[in-house]
Order: structure tokens, then C-alpha cells, then sequence
């Protein structure tokens, strides 16, 4: 069966044939998500690790960003979110917040710091995700925050 | 010796000192957070306990709670590792006065070494060189137009009071001294509310080099030679080697700075492990900068070089027993390199990678030492210094350490969070590095010169066809089966795509 997909941003297509492609390489499973590859006498090991919407590849410690462009896949791709209406910041992970840079009611733009947040003894700096009106700031200062919580909302 | 000793961390420290109390027969215990009640050093004590939650000024940096927890598991002493407790005098004071033994110094010699200028006291008195200075305030900048006649630029303008690089001017010659002068004093002024200033002779481009002590209780002690800890980042080390290239090319070296750093500590009166770090000019000279009077974190590269272990060591004369090793025993043996693993991103600022670890393959084979905590499916905690393991190799000479490393780190695959392994690959390529020109702004020089870690373009194809191959295979694959990664990266991620 054929596979198009694009990496790194360049699209390809993949032809593959049970375990072997076209080409003559030879693939197998050796571990979950790992996969050794033999191809022209040479041997690779690629590790596999899913990401939203991709699959990210690791050989020999380079990394590739596969997005898989199959048919059947298209109705799993999220759309980017839009920049209309109003759009919440939330805390990518656990961590405590150590300082705020803007406060409701503020206008913003787009990149904008809004608030730092320290995790593992370094600080993060959250920013807007588009130019707007900061319509809420949960966050306060020492407080400490899960990941998801939304901190602010930008409008 | 002791038949039970209480580990005072946690982490691959405490895993390390776990592994000899082991060899030797001691029974262990150690403490945890809530963070860490599924830490490997949990795992491998033979006892635990305890000591609070995650937040280590409620955990592991409570005396009390570590003090009690050694009193409920009748442990005789305890190991601070490094960090939390092991350079709080008042700490090891405590133990002592619970009848508990401290394995490090004396609480009088932590206090001592404790303070910068103190210290920088007794090395001038034990007639071990420091950074070339005026020990007075200035009152002009003719005061220091005196010193520079007589020293010679570049020289260095700092503030009595300073700290964080703040009142601090680099000078060049006569002529920018008056503005310099005037601006690091009206600094100085605005920050610390006190415009003193002192002058010292700039080392350009220095080397960080250190000396491993270990003294008895009796008053023997001996150096284990140096370990070379140029490269850093943020004024943190994360690559040291044994010998230091420089070391190795000057022949008495290590023997001068090995005495220097004896006379420093015996003036303190120090006992058990304890390191003396230098900074090193161009030419070789070398200059006291302080002393760290606990076991530091690059210890494994000495033993490697020298065959000693320094824990074993530290507990022998904990225990009162006199230290067997004369000087003339100690002999250095190859080439030892440490990388520190961190999980951070090297490509994302640095950004710490906490997570859970899907999948981990460690190297193995000739000449590798690997001091670690983490385990497949464990989870980084936030809380702490996100130290996952120090990779350390040994091998004959120091290109062949460079080319074991370079293999061991391609063994090395962490899968669920970032970590800077592919860093310390470009740094082991770089060329500089390679001709052990290395002094304390490599990286940030580094930094600026690397190329991107490109693969070769047979790796493309390869990959292509394996996400290929793997999505025909895992055509809907669970949401839980996706591996969890850092967030922080992919809010990263967004900016760079917006």
C-alpha cells in the first residue's frame, strides 16, 4: 500500500509492501516503537514517539517530525486553533507562579509575557496567544498550579 | 565501621552512596518526599522513610525530620551527598550533638570555608595564591592607576559589597579607568547602597580546575589530583575530565596544586572529602577560589582515574579509622570524562523536560559508568534539580575517553521528555574542544558557533519509510498510548509557528 506523507515539511510518498518497501528494506519490530531497518546492507534503528497529529521519528539521536498524510487519517487532524474570539492560557505543566506581567483589563500583543511561571528551578514565561484584551487572570502570585489550569484568557 | 547510615538526599546521589554502603555491608535508609516515594533510592535502601512533602524546605532540608528518622532507624551516621544539608554547618553540628556521626567535616570547618572572603583569608595565610588584588577599599581611581602601573592591565573593578556581576568593570588601559571607575562606584551605590569599590587583576578566559582532598581524623591527608570543570553553562558544570588537558601538559602541576590545596584545608583543620577549586590563566598559574567541603557531583572521574572509591573512603574516616593511602600510593591511571544529563531542552533554551520516561535504553560495554536515578516509567518530578544520570568513561588516553563517550551517548536513548545528550555529542566533535583549548566561556562561545545537528541524508529516507510502516501498523492508536511529552516545548513550538 502507499503512504504519503510529508516530513519535516517535504512531502513524500511511501510505497510499502507487507514488511518491505520497494526499495528493499526490511523492517521489524525489536521493541515497541522501536524498529530496526535494514536497507542497501546497512542497519538503523529508528525509535517511534506519537505526538498531536505526528509521529515523530529518532535515529541515532536526529530527529524527524512525520505528519502521516493517509486518507483515512485526515478526520484524526485537529485544524489550528483560530485567532477569533477569546482563547485561554492554561498551564502547560505543574509549577508555581512566581510573577505577573500584565493585569485584567490590560491590552496585549500577540507574544506578549502575561506571566512567569517557575517549574524544576527555572522560570517560564507564558505569553498571549494573539494581540488582545486580557478579559481574566486567575493566576496570582505563589500560587501553586496544575497542568491545564487556565491562568488567563485573552479576547 | 557502621552497621546502618541514613542517606540525607535523594537522586542518583543517593543511589551512588546506596551502591557502597551495599559493597561494604552497611545497611541503608533512605528519606523521601512525596515526590519521591517511587525514587530508585526508595527502591534500593534497605530502609526508608518519610520525611515530608515535596517542597525540599519541608522534606529533605528538614533537620529535624532526617534527625528523627535516623533515630527511629537506629542509623549511626548519615551521608549528606551534595546540595540540601551537605554544607550546612548548623546541620552538622545537630548531628553531632544527637550523638549521630556527619560524614564530612566538622561543623567548624563548613563555617569556615563557608565564607568567601574568610576563606580567600586562609589560602593567602597557608601561602596559596589567590587572585591577584588590593586587599584595601579604593579611594580613587588614581588608587587604581597605582595597582595597574605596578600589575599591569586588563584589571577588574568590583564592588566591596557585590554579587550577580553588579559594580563590576572590566578595564583596558589608563584611559577608560575614570569613567569605570565612576560607573561601577554609582553601580555599586545603586544596588548595595555602598560605592566600594576593590580592584583585581582580570583572568581572561579562565579554567576552572579542582582538587580532590580527603583528610583522616588524625591529621593525615592526600589529593587525588585534579578534575578539570571549564565547561559550563550558567556557571554550572556539565562536562568535567581527569586529567585536566592542561594539567596533563605541564609536568608538576598537579603536584603544586595538590600541595596548595592541602595547606588551605589543614589550615581549616578539614577532614574527610573535600574539593579546593582553582581558577587557571593562560600561562598555567593558578589561583584559590574557594573550597567545597562536601563530595561534589563529578567525584566518579577521579575514581575512574584512580581506582579509589571516594565514598568508601569518606565512611572509613567518618568512622574514625586512619587513612591507609600515602601520597606516593595514589597513582592516575587514562582518561576519565563525566557528562551530566539533564532533562532539558539543548535546542529550546535549555528548558527543563519533566515527564514521564516511556522508554530507556542505557549504554553499556567498555569503560562506562553510568551514576543515575531514573527507570523506565518513572516521572521526572518538578521539583528538584532535573539531574537524570552522569554518564562517565574511562579509556587509555583522552581521545579514545572522547570516542568511548561519543559511543556510549549514541547508545543512550531516553524516549518521553527531552535531554541534552545530542548536546554533549557536538561539544565531544567540536574542535576545540577536541584540542583541550577549554576555559570557562566555552559554551556560550559554543553556543554561538554550532551548526545545527544535521543528519546525514540517508536518515530521511529511513525515517519516512519507518512512520510509514508504523502508522499502517498503529492505524488508531489509544490516547493514552501517546507519549506524554513537554508541554513547555510544544507552547514553544506554537510561538515558532505563529
Amino acid at each position: 500500500m502507499k503512504v504519503s506523507l510529508a516530513i519535516d515539511g517535504r512531502a513524500r510518498e511511501i510505497d510499502l509492501a507487507n514488511s518491505d518497501d520497494a526499495s528493499g528494506a526490511q523492517i521489524a519490530t525489536v521493541e515497541p516503537g522501536v524498529y530496526s531497518v535494514l536497507m542497501d546492507g546497512r542497519s538503523y534503528e529508528a525509535r517511534i514517539e506519537q505526538s498531536d497529529g505526528c509521529v515523530i521519528v529518532f535515529i541515532d539521536g536526529h530527529r524527524f517530525e512525520v505528519e502521516i498524510r493517509d486518507p483515512r487519517r485526515w478526520s484524526r487532524q485537529t485544524g489550528k486553533q483560530g485567532v477569533e474570539g477569546r482563547l485561554n492560557v492554561t498551564a502547560p505543566m505543574p509549577g508555581k507562579i512566581v510573577r505577573l506581567l500584565v493585569a485584567a483589563g490590560d491590552t496585549v500583543e500577540a507574544g506578549q509575557g502575561l506571566l512567569v511561571v517557575e517549574a524544576m528551578k527555572m522560570q517560564n514565561e507564558m505569553k498571549a496567544p494573539k494581540a488582545g484584551r486580557v478579559v481574566s487572570l486567575a493566576a496570582r502570585v505563589g500560587a501553586t498550579v496544575a497542568a491545564g489550569d487556565v491562568l488567563a484568557a485573552i479576547e | 565501621m557502621f552497621r546502618k547510615v541514613l542517606i540525607a538526599n535523594r537522586g542518583e546521589i543517593a543511589v551512588r552512596v546506596i551502591r557502597t554502603l551495599r559493597e561494604m555491608e552497611i545497611a541503608s535508609v533512605a528519606v523521601f518526599s512525596d515526590a519521591d516515594r517511587t525514587s530508585l533510592h526508595v527502591r534500593m535502601a534497605d530502609e526508608a522513610e518519610w520525611v515530608g512533602p515535596s517542597p525540599s524546605t519541608e522534606s529533605y532540608l528538614r533537620f529535624d525530620r532526617i534527625l528523627d528518622a535516623a533515630r527511629r532507624h537506629g542509623a549511626e551516621a548519615i551521608h549528606p551527598g551534595y546540595g540540601f544539608l551537605s554544607e550546612k554547618a548548623d546541620f552538622a553540628a545537630a548531628c553531632e550533638a544527637a550523638g549521630i556521626v556527619f560524614i564530612g567535616p566538622s561543623a567548624e570547618s563548613i563555617r569556615r570555608m563557608g565564607s568567601k572572603t574568610a576563606a580567600r583569608q586562609m589560602a593567602i595565610a597557608a601561602g596559596t595564591p589567590v587572585v591577584l588584588g588590593a586587599h584595601e577599599t579604593l579611594g580613587a581611581p588614581a588608587d587604581a592607576r597605582a595597582f595597574a602601573a605596578q600589575f599591569g592591565y586588563p584589571l577588574l573593578l568590583k564592588a566591596v559589597a557585590g554579587g550577580g556581576g553588579k559594580g563590576m568593570r572590566r578595564v583596558d588601559s589608563d584611559g577608560e579607568l575614570d569613567a569605570a571607575f565612576r560607573d561601577a562606584a554609582s553601580e555599586a551605590e545603586r544596588s548595595f547602597s555602598n560605592p566600594d569599590l576593590y580592584v583585581e587583576k582580570l583572568i581572561e578566559r579562565p579554567r576552572h580546575i579542582e582538587i580532590q582532598l580527603m583528610g583522616d581524623r588524625h591529621g593525615h591527608m592526600v589529593h587525588f589530583g585534579e578534575r578539570e570543570c571549564s565547561i559550563q553553562r550558567r556557571h554550572q558544570k556539565v562536562m568535567e575530565e581527569c586529567p585536566s588537558p592542561l594539567v596533563a601538559a605541564c609536568p608538576g602541576m598537579r603536584e603544586a596544586m595538590g600541595e596548595a590545596a592541602i595547606r588551605v584545608a589543614r589550615s581549616a583543620g578539614y577532614y574527610n572529602a573535600g574539593t579546593v577549586e582553582f581558577l587557571v590563566d593562560a600561562r598555567g598559574d593558578f589561583y584559590f577560589l574557594e573550597m567545597n567541603t562536601r563530595l561534589q557531583v563529578e567525584h566518579p572521574i577521579t575514581e575512574l582515574v584512580t581506582g579509589h572509591d571516594l565514598v568508601r573512603l569518606q565512611l572509613e574516616v567518618a568512622a574514625g579509622e586512619k587513612l591507609r593511602l600515602r601520597q606516593e600510593d595514589i597513582v592516575w591511571r587514562g582518561s576519565a570524562i563525566e557528562c551530566r544529563v539533564y532533562a532539558e531542552d539543548p535546542y529550546n533554551n535549555f528548558f527543563p523536560s519533566p515527564g514521564k520516561i516511556t522508554r530507556l535504553t542505557r549504554p553499556l560495554g567498555p569503560g562506562i559508568r553510568l551514576d543515575g536515578c531514573v527507570y523506565e516509567g518513572w516521572t521526572v518530578p518538578i521539583d528538584y534539580d532535573p539531574l537524570l544520570a552522569k554518564l562517565a568513561v574511562w579509556s587509555g588516553t583522552r581521545p579514545s575517553a572522547i570516542a568511548r563517550m561519543l559511543r556510549a551517548l549514541r547508545e543512550y536513548d531516553v524516549a518521553g521528555i527531552h535531554t541534552n545528550i545530542t548536546f554533549f555529542r557536538q561539544i565531544l566533535e567540536d574542535e576545540e574542544f577536541r584540542a583541550g583549548r577549554l576555559h570557562t566561556r566555552f559554551v556560550d562561545e559554543f553556543l554561538e558557533r554550532r551548526k545545527p545537528f544535521t543528519p546525514p541524508p540517508d536518515l530521511e529516507a529511513i525515517a519516512a519509510l519507518v512512520a510509514a510502516f508504523h502508522s499502517t501498523r498503529n492505524a488508531a492508536p489509544a490516547e493514552s498510548a501517546r507519549a506524554p511529552r513537554s508541554r513547555w516545548l510544544d507552547i514553544g513550538r506554537q510561538e515558532v509557528l505563529r
